[in-house]
């Protein structure tokens, strides 16, 4: 046995008995294992060691074919799933219609609102609605100047008219 | 210290896989581990079935093992090997039968069995509890620390330190 595990035997007895008890129980511990010393076990045949030490050479190139192997296969396994990998990413590049050539630049704007279906009656509409616009102007600049002769509520009244036909217009609704 | 030095050398031998290194431990730990089994089996064939055992699971364990008392990494893999055993259906019978024999022949004179004499040693041991017994062999033939002991069992110290004082207390009446 030890002999720094016996020193620390009454030390760890201590802790849980008197000093008395501690080495009560050191000395019957001590003396058990002198029995055990005296009655030793057999021992292993030199066959058996023989036969030990064979099977264990016999394991290790097993073994260590067994650990190759098992690397070789995860290599190729790696190996395969990196080859997958980079072909599926070629083909989807190469497929892809949209290459990355360079920067693309777009309205957040929906183009149809500025769009008309047809440019000529817009066009038109345009000219008409500016008109009325400048005429509508013209007729606020004589009212403000005082220069109208007639009626001013009827002015007011006409302006009116001019605005609630220009609301019930159509042609801005596209 | 020259013991733990040599000891870790062929520890690092025996994980890069020599043989040489495996016999050296072999040559260390055989004598110690068998007595272990066979104080516990109480049957020679069964205690060289087992010792096979465990250097064929040192083979295949060597690389988990991460430093720290090698015997008491050993003496575990021993135990638990030793309870495998235990808890075979087949081979506890075969225990059984043998402990009944000795039982049988408790209070006669040594005699031979399967070419073995049972020593008187042996006899009183079997009267032991399977724990007790087992914790009074591991104490012995591991030369664990009692602190290693405990944590090798999961139990306090003050546990082990009781159970192995009562189990050598009684067999040192036993033998006399």
């Amino acid at each position: 046995m030890n002999d720094e595990n016996q020193e620390n035997l009454k030390e760890l007895f201590e802790k849980f008995l008197d000093a008395e008890q501690a080495e009560r129980n050191v000395e019957d511990i001590q003396k058990a294992e002198e029995i055990l010393r005296e009655h030793p076990a057999p021992e292993p045949d030199a066959m058996l060691i023989a036969n030990i030490k064979a099977e264990i050479a016999m394991r290790l190139p097993a073994r260590r074919a067994y650990v190759f192997k098992h690397i070789t296969y995860k290599a190729a396994c790696a190996a395969a799933a990196v080859m997958f990998l980079t072909a599926i990413g070629l083909n989807l590049f190469q497929k892809s219609p949209r290459k990355p050539n360079g920067m693309q630049l777009t309205s957040i704007i929906p183009t149809a609102i500025w769009d008309s279906d047809d440019i000529a009656a817009a066009d038109a509409d345009l000219a008409i609605f500016t008109t009325e616009i400048e005429q509508i102007e013209d007729e606020l600049l004589t009212l403000q100047s005082g220069e109208d002769e007639g009626n001013g509520d009827s002015t007011i009244t006409e302006l009116e008219m001019e605005l609630i036909e220009i609301n019930n217009s159509d042609f801005w609704k596209g | 210290m020259a013991k733990t030095d040599d000891l870790a050398q062929i520890i690092i031998g025996c994980k890069n896989r020599d043989s040489k290194c495996f016999s050296q431990i072999v040559d260390m730990y055989a004598s110690r581990c068998y007595g272990y089994f066979y104080r516990l089996t109480v049957n020679k064939d069964l205690s060289d079935e087992l010792l096979s055992e465990l250097f064929v699971k040192l083979v295949e364990k060597i690389a988990s093992y991460k430093g720290g008392s090698f015997d008491g990494w050993l003496f575990k893999i021993a135990a638990n090997i030793f309870h495998d055993y235990l808890r075979s259906k087949q081979r506890r019978k075969k225990l059984l039968d043998v402990q009944k024999e000795q039982l049988e022949s408790h209070f006669t004179e040594p005699k031979q069995s399967n070419n073995e004499q049972i020593d008187k040693l042996q006899m009183q041991l079997t009267r032991l509890d399977t724990d007790t017994r087992e914790l009074i062999m591991l104490r012995f033939y591991s030369e664990l620390s009692f602190k290693e002991i405990a944590q090798m069992r999961s139990e306090p110290i003050g546990t082990t330190l009781a159970k192995l004082h009562r189990g050598l207390k009684k067999l040192r009446e036993l033998m006399r």
